[in-house]
C-alpha cells in the first residue's frame, strides 16, 4: 500500500513554518527521511501518525484519508515516537500485552503468542519480567519497536530511533527493522546518513519544512558521479576555499580540515576525485538549500 | 549561592499560573471563611471578627488547605527529577546545603504569599454586604496579622518542612499528598486524647488549643479578648516548629546529592544482565493474529484499561498508606459510638458504619481529587502518550477505564474499612456483624456519590489540561455544590448528585428512601456518563493542547458508535429526569425556600387576626384509623365533639388542615348544617359557617375523614413518620382548630426583611391569652379518647387507652382502644412489627392506685436493655406514686420507633422511644450511668408533669414540665443506684449546660422564665434541682410537688378549677418557698429566678 502526501503545510502559532507544501509518495519498503534537526521531520511524522493536524494538504494511505479517518489509519499504524518513556513499575511483557489489547488483539491466546514472538524478535524475552525502570536506552528502543509491530502494521513510522544508541544496539535495532516484509511501508526519520544508506530503498531529504530531494539512494548517488572532489587543507585557508569553490562539507581528518567540493570539472589545485557518498548528497542538498535561502 | 537558588525558585514560581490560582482560591474562600467554618453552629455571643473566631477560622482553613502546601512545597525538589535535569543541577558547583536551603526558603516564601490569601480574604470578608454590623467588632487589621503570624505561620512552617522533605526524599508527588492525610490522622488522634492539656499541645491546627487556652473565659472575654500567646498555645506552636526543624534536619541528612549516580549504577547492573542474555534471533515466526475493532473488543479493552489503571494505583505505596491510616483511625476513633449522655452504644454495625463513613470521607476525597488527576495525566507523565494516542483505542474507553479503575480503588479502601470495622467489633466482643449493613453503608451510601464526583473530576481534568488547576477546580466544585445546597438550591433534579440516602434503621432498613435514591443516583450517573463522553472527546490526543482547537476537533473524534451511545445515554437521562420530575413536582408539591418563606409570610399576614378569636374546644375524639404500612397510607375517619367553652356565641368554626401535600381532608361536616368558606383554601385553612349558632356551653359533632396518601416520592427528605415498619405520628397531623402559630416565619432576620413584628418564642408570664393555653394554639383542655386502629397483619398498633378488643379481619390486625378517664389532647399513633415484653406493677398500698399493666414493644434483637427499662418503670411508678400522687392510667407502655428522630416522648400512658437512645446502649454498671433506666424514668415522670399537671404556654413552661421530670428521674436513679451515680449523671449535665451556653446567642434566661433553651431547662434544671434538694431535703421538695400537683391538676385541681388557667413557674416557686426555711429563702431566687450561671 502506498502512502501519498500532497501539498502538506503546517504553520505553528508562533509563526514557524514547519511544513511547506510537502508532497511525497512512499511505497512499501523502507523509506528514509533525512534532514537536520528542526527540519520538520517530527512534525511530518506526527501528522502522518494522526497526532497532529495539518493546515492544508492531504495524506492518503490506500483508501484511507489519514487526516479525516484517523482511527482507520491507527488500526494499521505502528508508531515509535522520537522520545518516549515507560511505566517504571511494570514489566515489558505486561506492558506489551496491554498495548496489544489496545491495538485490537483481543483474543487472549493469540495475544500471548504474539507478545512472546515479539519479545523474542526484539531480544527482550529474557528480561520480559523485569521492571521497565531498569531498561537501558537500547532495550527501551527495542521495546518501542516491539509495541509498534504488535498490530502487524501496514505503515510503520519510526522517528529518530537510533539517536543515543551505541553501535551494537543500533545494529540490533536495524536487524529488527530490516526483517519487515515487503508489505509494510516503513518511514524512518533520521539525521544520520548512514542509517538511510544501510537500510532504505527510497529516501527524501527535507530541510526547513521543504522537500529538497527525493528518490532512490543509488540513483541519487548517480547524479553526483564524478562531481565530488576532496582536499586536505590548512585551517587558515578554509574561508578562501569557501569563496572559491562550492564547499559541501568540511570535516576533520586526523586533526586537519578536509573539504569536499562540488564541481562539474576537475578543479586541479590538489583536489582529487572521490566516489560520492550519500553524505555528500545530503550536505550538498542542505548547503544549496540553505544558501538559496540566504541569498 | 543559596540566595541565587532562592531567587531562581521565586522567579520560577512568579511565572507559574498555579501560584496565583492558589492565592486567589484561598482569598476567595476566606472571604466566606468564618461563615463556612462556623456554619451550623451558633457562635454564641462571639462576634464574627472576635480574635478567637479569627484564630479558629485561620487554624481550620490552613488545616483544610494544607494540601495546597503539599502541592507547593512537595514539587520544589521533585521538579528537578520530573524534568530529568537533576544531573545538570547536581553536577553544578553547588553545595547540598545551599541547594536545599535555597529551594526550601524560596518555596516557603511562595507558600507564605499564597496563604496571605487567607489574611486578606478574611479581612475583606468583614466588609461583605451580607455581614451585619451587629455581629462585628470594630475592624482591626492588626488582630488579623497577629493571629496569622501566631496561628497560621507555625503550622505552615511545619507543613512546609514536612512536605518539602518528603517530596525531596520520596520523589513521588502522591506520597507528598498522603502526608496531608497523616497530618489529618494526627489531628484525629489528638481528639482521642483525654488529657485536655496534651490534646491542646499536640493538635497540629491548634483548634483545640485555642479552646483550651480560653476555657476559663467568660462570654464577653471570648468575644473581645485577644488571644494570649502564652501557655498551651505557645507550647503547641513551639512543639510543631521544632518538629518542622527536626524534619528539615532529617531531610538534610538523608538527602543524597549523588542520587543520579546511584541510579545509574543500578541501571548498569541490570543492563549487563540483559546484555549477557541477549542473543541474535533471526527466524522468529510471527504468529498470525486477528485484529478486532467491534463492540466486543471495545469491551475487552475497557476491562483491560480498568484493571490496568486499578493495578497501577495499587502499586503505589502512598495508596496503601491511606488504606492503613483509614484502618487505624476507626480503631482509635470508634471508642465512643452512638454515645448518649456519656454511655456508649453496642457496636452495632450501623454505628460502626456511620463512624467509618464520617472519618473516612476525607480519605476518599483525597483519593478522588488527586488520583483522578494522576490518572488523567498518567500517560503524559510517563511520556507514553504519543504511543497510546497513535493506537486505535477509543479515547472514551480509555477514560472510562480510568474511571472504573479509580472506583475499584474506592472499593479496596471500603473493604479495608469494613475489615477494620469487623476487627473492632470482634475486639469489643460483639459478633453480630450484619455484613449487609456494611455493604449498604459503603456501596449504597458512599460509592454512588464518589462515583458521581469522580465524573466531575475527570471532566474537569480533561478539560483544563493542567493538573493542579484541575485539582483546585474540583475542590471549588465540591464547595460550590455544598454551598448551593446550603442556600436551598437542593432539588434533586439540579442539585448535583441529589440528596443522600436516609438513615439506616434496624427497624425499617432503608425504608422508602431507597428507591428514589437509586433512581436519582442513576439520573446523575447518566449525566456523569455524558460528561465522561464529552471529556473523552475534548481530552488531549496527540500534541494539540489548545482547548478551543480541541473543541473544534470534536466532530472528527465523535465516532458513529459513540454518537449513538451518547444519544442513548442522553435519552435515558432525559427519561429518568422526567420520571423524577413527575414524582417530585407533579405527583408531589415542591417548594423552594423562597416559596416556603413567602407562604409563611402570607399565612401570618392574612390569618394572624384569627389567632385569638373565640373557638370551641375539642372535648371528645372518636376515630377509626386505618394504617397501610406497605403503601405508607392511612385514613382517619370519625368525629370530634366540639364544645363552646367561651362566653360568646360561635357562628363559624376555623379548621386548619395539616399543610402537607400528602395529607388531604376528604370531608368535614357538622351536624345541623353548615356552609364552607374557602377563601383561605391556599393555606389549607377553612371556615365553616354553622347554620345554627353554637351557644356558650353547647356542643357540636364534627365528622371528618383525612387521608395520607403516598404518591411516588418527593425531592429531598420525605416524611419519616409514616413508614413501612415503625410508623409514629401524633394528633398534630390531624385537623385542628384555628390559627396555627408554627406556620409562621421563625427566623428573626427574615421576619425583619418581610416587615413582620418581632416574635418571642414564649409569651410573657402574665399574658392572659396564653395562660389559658397548655400548649401553643391549644384547641382543647382535655378530651375523652377512643380509637380503633387497623394495620397490616404482621404489625401491632398502639395508641393511648385500654385495649378493649383485638381482632383480625381481611388479613389486617385491628385494635380498639379507649381511655376511661379524660386525657390531654395529645396522643400518639404507633405501628410496627413488635416483640412484646409484659409485666405488672402492684402499688405498695392500695391508696396508691390500682394494678398497672406494663408493656414494652420492641424490635426483635433490641432486647439488650428491656429489663432495665422494666425495672425503671416499676421504680418510677413506686417513687412517683408514693411521693407525688397515684398513677392515673391502667397501663404504661413503651414503644420503640425508628431512629429518624432521637428522643423519647410521653403521651398519656404511652411512651414512644427512639431506637437509637436506650435500646442499644451498651451499659456497663461499673462505669456508666444507666441511661436506659434514667430516660425511662424521665418520660414516666411526664405522666405526672405534663399529664396530671399542665403548664401554661408562657415563659417557664418547660421549667415545670422538663425540670421537674429531671428532678423526679434523678431521685429514682439515686434510689435505685446511688448518690455517686447521680453525681456522675450531673457531670454530663454540666457538659451539656456548658455546650449550650457556649452556643447561646442571647442572654441566658433564669429557669423560671426559660423559653426553649434546652441547656437551661434540662441541664441547668437538673443541676439546680439537685442543689435545691440538697439544701432543703428531698422530702421537703416532694412535699411541695405533692401540693402543687394537687392544686393544679388539669382535671380536678382546686386552683386550676378556680382560676381557669394553667400553672406557671410563679405558682410552682410559691410551693418551693413554702417548704424552704426562712434562713435560706434566698436560694429559691438564686437557683430559679436569677440569671446566675452554674458554677463549673
Amino acid at each position: 500500500m502506498e502512502l501519498r502526501i500532497d501539498n502538506l503545510s503546517k504553520t505553528y502559532s508562533n509563526g514557524i513554518k514547519a511544513l511547506q507544501n510537502i508532497s511525497l509518495e512512499i511505497p512499501t519498503g523502507m523509506f528514509g527521511l533525512l534532514g537536520p534537526n528542526g527540519a520538520g521531520k517530527s512534525t511530518l511524522m506526527r501528522t502522518i501518525a494522526t497526532l497532529q493536524d495539518a493546515d492544508s494538504g492531504s495524506i492518503v494511505l490506500g483508501d484511507i484519508d489519514v487526516l479525516q479517518q484517523k482511527n482507520e489509519l491507527r488500526q494499521v499504524l505502528g508508531y515509535l515516537p522520537q522520545q518516549f518513556g515507560l511505566y517504571p513499575k511494570i514489566s515489558a511483557e505486561v506492558l506489551l500485552n496491554h498495548f496489544a489489547v489496545l491495538k485490537g488483539i483481543t483474543n487472549k491466546n493469540e495475544r500471548k503468542e504474539l507478545v512472546k514472538a515479539l519479545l523474542h524478535k526484539t531480544n527482550l524475552y529474557e528480561v520480559r519480567q523485569q521492571n521497565l525502570k531498569g531498561f537501558s536506552g537500547g532495550m527501551k528502543q527495542r521495546f518501542g519497536i516491539a509495541q509498534a509491530l504488535l498490530n502487524n502494521p501496514k505503515l510503520l513510522i519510526v522517528d529518530e530511533p537510533t539517536a543515543g544508541l551505541d553501535p551494537v544496539e543500533r545494529n540490533r535495532f536495524y536487524n529488527v527493522l530490516s526483517e519487515l516484509g515487503e508489505h509494510t511501508a516503513v518511514i524512518l526519520s533520521t539525521h544520520i546518513v548512514d542509517d538511510v544508506k544501510e537500510l532504505c530503498t527510497n529516501m527524501a531529504i527535507i530541510n526547513q519544512g521543504q522537500v529538497c530531494l527525493k528518490g532512490q539512494p543509488l540513483q541519487i548517488l548517480e547524479g553526483l558521479k564524478d562531481k565530488v572532489y576532496q582536499k586536505t587543507i590548512g585551517k587558515a585557508e578554509l574561508n578562501t576555499y569557501k569563496e572559491n569553490y562550492q564547499v559541501i562539507s568540511e570535516k576533520l581528518f586526523l586533526g586537519k580540515p578536509t573539504i569536499h567540493i562540488l564541481s562539474d570539472e576537475n578543479p586541479g589545485d590538489g583536489f582529487s576525485l572521490i566516489n560520492a557518498e550519500l553524505e555528500d548528497v545530503y550536505f550538498s542538498e542542505i548547503f544549496s538549500n540553505t544558501n538559496a535561502k540566504s541569498n | 549561592m543559596w540566595y541565587q537558588i532562592f531567587k531562581f525558585e521565586i522567579q520560577y514560581r512568579i511565572k507559574r499560573p498555579d501560584t496565583y490560582v492558589f492565592f486567589l482560591f484561598l482569598f476567595l474562600f476566606s472571604i466566606v471563611g468564618v461563615d463556612f467554618i462556623f456554619q451550623g453552629s451558633e457562635m454564641g455571643l462571639m462576634k464574627k471578627n472576635s480574635p478567637l473566631v479569627i484564630a479558629k477560622t485561620m487554624g481550620a482553613i490552613s488545616g483544610i488547605f494544607m494540601i495546597l502546601a503539599s502541592m507547593i512545597m512537595g514539587v520544589s525538589v521533585l521538579r528537578d527529577f520530573e524534568y530529568n535535569i537533576e544531573s545538570l543541577v547536581f553536577s553544578a558547583p553547588i553545595k547540598k546545603k545551599e541547594y536545599l536551603l535555597g529551594r526550601f526558603l524560596g518555596s516557603f516564601a511562595v507558600l507564605l504569599f499564597v496563604f496571605t490569601g487567607i489574611l486578606f480574604g478574611m479581612m475583606l470578608g468583614e466588609f461583605m454586604p451580607w455581614t451585619t454590623p451587629d455581629n462585628l467588632l470594630a475592624f482591626n487589621a492588626f488582630i488579623y496579622l497577629k493571629t496569622f503570624l501566631m496561628v497560621t505561620l507555625p503550622t505552615l512552617f511545619f507543613g512546609a518542612a514536612l512536605f518539602f522533605v518528603t517530596g525531596a526524599l520520596s520523589r513521588n508527588l502522591v506520597v507528598v499528598y498522603t502526608q496531608g492525610i497523616i497530618l489529618f490522622v494526627v489531628y484525629m488522634l489528638t481528639k482521642a486524647i483525654s488529657n485536655e492539656f496534651w490534646q491542646a499541645i499536640l493538635d497540629p491546627f491548634s483548634l483545640t488549643t485555642t479552646t483550651f487556652a480560653t476555657k476559663s473565659w467568660t462570654a464577653i472575654e471570648k468575644s473581645t479578648q485577644e488571644l494570649p500567646f502564652i501557655g498551651a498555645l505557645l507550647y503547641n506552636k513551639l512543639f510543631w516548629i521544632s518538629l518542622g526543624i527536626l524534619a528539615l534536619i532529617y531531610g538534610y541528612k538523608k538527602f543524597n546529592f549523588n542520587v543520579v549516580k546511584e541510579k545509574r549504577s543500578k541501571r548498569e547492573k541490570q543492563q549487563t544482565i540483559a546484555s549477557k542474555t541477549s542473543y541474535e534471533v533471526n527466524d522468529v515466526v510471527m504468529p498470525d493474529v486477528q485484529k478486532h475493532f467491534g463492540l466486543l473488543s471495545k469491551l475487552i479493552q475497557l476491562k483491560q484499561f480498568s484493571w490496568f489503571y486499578f493495578i497501577s494505583i495499587c502499586k503505589q505505596s502512598s495508596f496503601w498508606g491511606i488504606v492503613i491510616c483509614g484502618m487505624i483511625i476507626i480503631l482509635i476513633n470508634s471508642v465512643n459510638l452512638g454515645t448518649v449522655y456519656g454511655v456508649d452504644s453496642y457496636p452495632a454495625t450501623y454505628f460502626i458504619v456511620e463512624e467509618l463513613q464520617e472519618t473516612s470521607i476525607y480519605f476518599f476525597i483525597i483519593l478522588l481529587v488527586f488520583y483522578s488527576g494522576e490518572l488523567v495525566w498518567k500517560e503524559r507523565n510517563a511520556k507514553l502518550n504519543l504511543i497510546y494516542d497513535a493506537t486505535p483505542m477509543s479515547s472514551f474507553m480509555k477514560l472510562a477505564g480510568k474511571y472504573i479503575g479509580l472506583n475499584l480503588i474506592y472499593v479496596v479502601l471500603m473493604l479495608a474499612l469494613i475489615i477494620s470495622g469487623i476487627i473492632f467489633q470482634t475486639l469489643s466482643g460483639y459478633y453480630n456483624y450484619e455484613f449487609q449493613v456494611y455493604f449498604y453503608g459503603f456501596f449504597l451510601e458512599i460509592l454512588p456519590s464518589l462515583a458521581l464526583y469522580t465524573f466531575i473530576a475527570f471532566f474537569i481534568q480533561s478539560l483544563v489540561n493542567h493538573k493542579f488547576v484541575g485539582v483546585m477546580l474540583v475542590i471549588v466544585f465540591f464547595i460550590a455544590n455544598i454551598a448551593m445546597g446550603l442556600f436551598g438550591f437542593d432539588h434533586d433534579i439540579y442539585f448535583f448528585g441529589g440528596s443522600s440516602l436516609g438513615a439506616y434503621s434496624d427497624m425499617n432498613g432503608y425504608g422508602h428512601f431507597l428507591k428514589p435514591y437509586l433512581l436519582i443516583k442513576s439520573y446523575w450517573f447518566l449525566f456523569g456518563m455524558l460528561l465522561l463522553i464529552i471529556a473523552s472527546l475534548v481530552s488531549v490526543r496527540g500534541i494539540e493542547t489548545n482547548l478551543v482547537k480541541r473543541i473544534r476537533a470534536v466532530k472528527y473524534r465523535l465516532s458513529k458508535p459513540l454518537f449513538r451511545f451518547s444519544g442513548l445515554v442522553l435519552l435515558a437521562f432525559i427519561t429518568v429526569g422526567g420520571g423524577i420530575f413527575y414524582n417530585t413536582n407533579v405527583l408531589n408539591e415542591y417548594w423552594t425556600n423562597s416559596e416556603a418563606t413567602a407562604f409563611r409570610v402570607a399565612y401570618e399576614k392574612e390569618l394572624k387576626s384569627f389567632e385569638y378569636i373565640p373557638q370551641p374546644k375539642i372535648v371528645d375524639v372518636n376515630l377509626q384509623l386505618e394504617l397501610y404500612p406497605e403503601t405508607r397510607d392511612y385514613t382517619a375517619e370519625g368525629y370530634y365533639i366540639l364544645k363552646n367553652t367561651t362566653n360568646e356565641r360561635i357562628k363559624s368554626i376555623h379548621i386548619q388542615k395539616r399543610i402537607e401535600g400528602n395529607v388531604t381532608l376528604d370531608s368535614v361536616s357538622f351536624e345541623d348544617g353548615f356552609t364552607t368558606d374557602n377563601q383561605y383554601k391556599k393555606f389549607d385553612y377553612f371556615i365553616y359557617n354553622l347554620n345554627k349558632t353554637l351557644k356558650p356551653g353547647d356542643s357540636i359533632n364534627m365528622y371528618f375523614k383525612q387521608s395520607f396518601t403516598t404518591k411516588g416520592f418527593e425531592s429531598g427528605n420525605s416524611n419519616v413518620n409514616i413508614n413501612n415498619n415503625g410508623t409514629f405520628f401524633n394528633n398534630s397531623d390531624l385537623p385542628r382548630i384555628g390559627y396555627t402559630r408554627k406556620y409562621e416565619l421563625n427566623d428573626p432576620d427574615e421576619r425583619e426583611d418581610y416587615n413582620l413584628p418581632t416574635r418571642s418564642n414564649k409569651a410573657e408570664r402574665d399574658d392572659i391569652r396564653e395562660l389559658v393555653n397548655a400548649r401553643s394554639g391549644s384547641d382543647s383542655d382535655g378530651i375523652n379518647f377512643e380509637m380503633t386502629v387497623g394495620t397490616s397483619e404482621d404489625q401491632t398498633a398502639v395508641v393511648p387507652g385500654n385495649l378493649l378488643t383485638q381482632w383480625t379481619e381481611n388479613n389486617r390486625n385491628y385494635f380498639h382502644y379507649k381511655m376511661e378517664i379524660p386525657i390531654i389532647n395529645f396522643y400518639s399513633m404507633v405501628s410496627a412489627v413488635y416483640e412484646i415484653k409484659k409485666d405488672k406493677w402492684m402499688p405498695q398500698q392500695d391508696t396508691l392506685g390500682s394494678t398497672v399493666d406494663l408493656e414494652i414493644y420492641y424490635h426483635k434483637g433490641h432486647a439488650y436493655n428491656i429489663d432495665r427499662m422494666m425495672t425503671s418503670m416499676k421504680a418510677s411508678l413506686d417513687y412517683y406514686s408514693t411521693n407525688f400522687s397515684p398513677y392515673q392510667y391502667e397501663q404504661l407502655r413503651i414503644m420503640e420507633f425508628p431512629r429518624y428522630a432521637q428522643f423519647a416522648q410521653s403521651f398519656p400512658g404511652t411512651v414512644p422511644f427512639s431506637e437509637s437512645i436506650g435500646f442499644v446502649l451498651d451499659i456497663d454498671d461499673e462505669k456508666d450511668v444507666d441511661m436506659a433506666f434514667y430516660v425511662t424514668a424521665h418520660e414516666i415522670a411526664h405522666q405526672w408533669f405534663g399529664m396530671q399537671v399542665e403548664a401554661a404556654n408562657v415563659k417557664g413552661r418547660h421549667f415545670i414540665l422538663e425540670t421537674l421530670s429531671q428532678y423526679a428521674a434523678m431521685m429514682v436513679l439515686k434510689q435505685e443506684y446511688s448518690e455517686e451515680k447521680l453525681l456522675q449523671f450531673l457531670e454530663t449535665q454540666k457538659e451539656r449546660y456548658k455546650e449550650g451556653k457556649d452556643r447561646e446567642a442571647l442572654e441566658e434566661p433564669s429557669l423560671a422564665l426559660v423559653e426553649n433553651q434546652k441547656y437551661v431547662y434540662y441541664a441547668k434544671g437538673a443541676i439546680n434541682m439537685y442543689q435545691f434538694q440538697k439544701a432543703i431535703g428531698e422530702e421537703q421538695v416532694n412535699k411541695s410537688l405533692r401540693r402543687f400537683l394537687e392544686d393544679w391538676n388539669t382535671t380536678n385541681g382546686k386552683l386550676k378549677m378556680n382560676t381557669n388557667r394553667y400553672a406557671t413557674s410563679q405558682d410552682l416557686l410559691g410551693y418551693f418557698r413554702a417548704v424552704t426555711p426562712d434562713s435560706i429563702h434566698h436560694i429559691v431566687v438564686d437557683l430559679f429566678e436569677s440569671f446566675k450561671p452554674v458554677e463549673l
